[in-house]
């Protein structure tokens, strides 16, 4: 098909003045395959767009370079453009005269602007078709991890309509509200909201529960994952469309904080509320009970919490006398602030130090001396109890499973990279979420936002049963391929695999739905092997050309 | 325009290419030798593409992608320093100082420093002068 050219030039209602249209017009008319230049005062709005389109059909031209705003702005409503008038969307090229030209420099331009469109135009010149293709997905999810996050995410889902199978590695869902005694901020008690969830799961509609099963395997791609599930002696295969982890975390006392091992008066904050519960395991009624805070380091907001909550416990079912040692009070959280205000109205006292205070044990007490910042004076308390905080740590099996399913970990060894293009939910794999305490956020009002996004990204994959891809825009060449797995290792997305073509040959392919198009597998193929429409090497070096012209 | 300090920088369409739209909206005013090739992430920039660059031309090459352990797509930005590392290596090998190609991070906000980091290459290529290539060759 010979390439026929048709370029539009928008001078954004007259207001880039330091081009000269004209002049620019002049200059592209010559160009071979060039059709015509029109130049037009506002693209972006209907007559302008009514105008393209006539002058598209008209000439019947089969390639569109536009110089207008930035792409990110204008490309995607063009794009549907010409899909409206049959045109494949991809024969669409931009040059971005506005932000990155006219706008960025003071003095007269034109010939830049030239020079960006004879790039878009080099580029016109190769582009390709490429042909949307529907492919089915499988609406069944996966949802690993049975304790709030993972029981509410199934119920959102089935809810939802779609159905939801929840792994849990336990023998009973619950995860850390099987243990807790009393929330803060929330109306329900942990037993209570566990109770109601339990039910409404054993009620709800497209859910199925298996409990001491684990995952062992994850294979495929977004819309078609098969896993196997170990329970009991056997495993077995599934398949799903998308996958929720939320594995949750574990909590424990750092050895580094404290050179005193947990004795019977030093006890962590789940020993607390374990004695809180069964109160007859005590002796006497404590009398003076100190909490401690921030040690190690202060990302301790779950921490925080809890001795909020704790103090206010003790204090009111045994009236102790209740003192908080730390470094900077984290009152963000849902309710911290009130609970806060709670603790200081009841007579609980907070010490707040700058250097790690002294711990040691005599008589049967814990005596803990620090130097108060605010008072400037040593302390030194004598207590019956000292409650040491515990950590959020990632769950037995995180490192494991994140092999399995080739995601990264952060610096705490917790799900989810600090990067914000993953933020909130997702894993870098499409289809695979992260929710709830496995991704750090560890307390319940976090977790359910990380649910609700989890869920809506569920849907927005599966909800229809199918999805649209452009088929084929990075392509591997199976004549070319020699099978060395390189993009299978470095594809971010896990989006290549390696499939038999004939039986003497395998090749890599890229899973459409699962490419997340950025071409990394193009740079790095050694056989050259894989092309990238929209941004082949010809196609890139044919906007380099145009640079010296 | 002219001169011997054309630029080619490959901009990731995630983080550089909005920083220097952003740029563009808050009127920086960046010397305007500089050509931006809008690419899907840095990672997608071949050592080939930047030598290409330099043969057609170019006096100065920058690979800009998202800012470090924030990639859109986790490791394009540091491929793309590997080769632009590579890129160095060969360019000095064929007489063409390192100096004239460099790999930036930022983030989409950071026009400030798309900005600046035009204009400081800018600068560096007057003092570089013409490349070995362009010597003799075609110039407009
Ligand atoms: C002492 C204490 C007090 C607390 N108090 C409060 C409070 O007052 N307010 C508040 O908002 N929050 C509080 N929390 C935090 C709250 O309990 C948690 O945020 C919440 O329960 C986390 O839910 P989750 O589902 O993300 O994780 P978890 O409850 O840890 O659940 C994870 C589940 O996944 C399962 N699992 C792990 N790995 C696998 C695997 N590989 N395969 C299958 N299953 C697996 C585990 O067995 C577990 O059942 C407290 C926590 C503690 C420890
Ligand atoms: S890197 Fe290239 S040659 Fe190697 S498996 Fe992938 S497509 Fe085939
Ligand atoms: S373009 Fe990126 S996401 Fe797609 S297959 Fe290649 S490396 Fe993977």
């Amino acid at each position: 098909m010979q390439v026929k050219i048709g370029i539009f030039l928008c001078d954004c209602g007259g207001s880039l003045r330091n081009i000269d249209f004209p002049k620019i017009r002049g200059n592209l008319e010559k160009l071979e395959g060039v059709a015509f230049v029109d130049i037009s005062h506002n693209l972006c709005l209907e007559e302008g767009g009514k105008a393209l389109a006539s002058r598209i059909l008209s000439e019947d031209i089969n390639r569109v370079v536009i110089a207008a705003c930035s792409p990110e702005l204008c490309e995607h409503n063009f794009m549907r453009l010409l899909e409206s008038l049959r045109l494949n969307p991809n024969f669409l090229s931009i040059a971005n005269i506005r932000e990155q030209c006219s706008w960025a420099h003071k003095e007269d331009v034109t010939g830049k602007a030239l020079e960006l469109l004879r790039m878009a135009i080099n580029k016109a010149r190769l582009l390709q078709p490429l042909e949307r293709k529907e492919v089915p997905v499988n609406q069944e999810v996966l949802v690993v991890g049975g304790g709030f996050s993972g029981m509410e995410s199934t119920l959102e889902l089935s809810q939802l309509g779609l159905r939801a199978t929840l792994v849990e590695k336990g023998s009973a869902l619950g995860g850390k509200l099987s243990e807790l005694e009393g929330f803060y901020g929330l109306g329900a008690s942990p037993k209570e909201m566990l109770g109601s969830m339990t039910r409404a799961i054993e009620e709800g509609k497209n859910i199925e529960v298996l409990t001491s099963a684990e995952v062992t395997r994850v294979e495929g791609e977004v819309g078609n994952f098969t896993v196997r599930i170990r329970r009991g002696g056997e495993e077995f295969p599934r398949s799903f469309g998308a996958i929720i982890f939320a594995t949750g975390y574990r909590a424990g006392i750092l050895p580094r904080d404290f050179e005193l091992r947990p004795s019977v008066n030093i006890i962590s904050q789940r020993n607390l509320i374990e004695i809180l519960q069964a109160p007859e395991k005590l002796e006497r009624k404590p009398e003076t009970i100190g909490f401690i805070l921030d040690v190690s380091d202060e990302s301790s907001r779950l921490a925080t919490l809890l001795v909020l909550n704790n103090a206010l416990a003790v204090k009111e079912k045994w009236g102790s006398e209740a003192y908080v040692f730390c470094r900077n009070l984290k009152v963000d959280s849902d309710g911290a602030e009130k609970l806060y205000r709670e603790a200081r109205a009841t007579g609980i006292a907070f010490l707040k130090f700058e250097k790690k205070p002294q711990i040691s044990e005599e008589d049967g007490r814990v005596k803990v001396e620090a130097k108060d910042v605010l008072l400037g004076e040593e302390i030194s308390l004598s207590c019956d109890i000292l409650v040491v905080e515990e950590k959020g740590l990632p769950p037995e099996g995180t490192e494991a499973l994140s092999s399995i399913l080739n995601i990264g970990l952060d610096s705490q060894g917790f799900y989810q990279n600090e990067n914000v293009y993953l933020y909130p939910v997702d894993s870098g794999r499409k289809g695979i979420f992260l929710v709830g305490a496995c991704r750090g956020d560890l307390d319940i009002s976090r977790a359910s936002m990380d649910v609700a996004s989890a869920v809506m990204g569920v849907c927005e994959l599966l909800a229809s049963g199918k999805a649209i891809v452009e088929a084929e825009k990075v392509r591997v060449d199976p004549d070319k391929c020699r099978a060395c797995l390189t993009c299978i290792r470095v594809c971010p997305h896990g989006a290549i695999r390696l499939v038999r073509v004939n039986t003497e040959k395998e090749v890599a392919q890229i899973y459409d739905l699962a490419c997340e198009g950025c071409g990394i597998c193009a740079a790095i193929c050694p056989a050259k092997a894989i092309d990238f429409e929209g941004y082949t090497d010809e196609q890139i070096l044919a906007e380099v050309e145009a640079i010296g012209e | 325009m002219g001169g011997n300090n054309k630029i080619v920088a490959f901009c990731c369409e995630n983080s550089a290419c909005a920083a220097a739209d952003r740029a563009g909206k808050i009127r920086l005013y960046y010397p305007d030798n500089v050509r931006v090739i809008r690419v899907p992430c840095a990672g997608r920039v071949d050592v080939l593409h930047i030598l290409k660059a330099f043969e057609k031309g170019a006096d100065g090459v920058l690979v800009m992608g998202c800012q470090e352990e924030a990639c859109r797509h986790l490791t394009g930005n540091t491929r793309a320093r590997e080769r632009v590392k590579y890129a160095e290596i060969l360019l000095k090998e064929s007489g063409i100082d390192g100096e004239r190609v460099r790999m930036v991070n930022l983030a989409p906000e950071m026009a400030h420093k798309f900005a600046q980091e035009v204009s400081e290459m800018t600068e560096r290529l007057k003092g570089l002068g013409p490349t070995p290539i362009k010597n003799g060759g075609p110039q407009r």
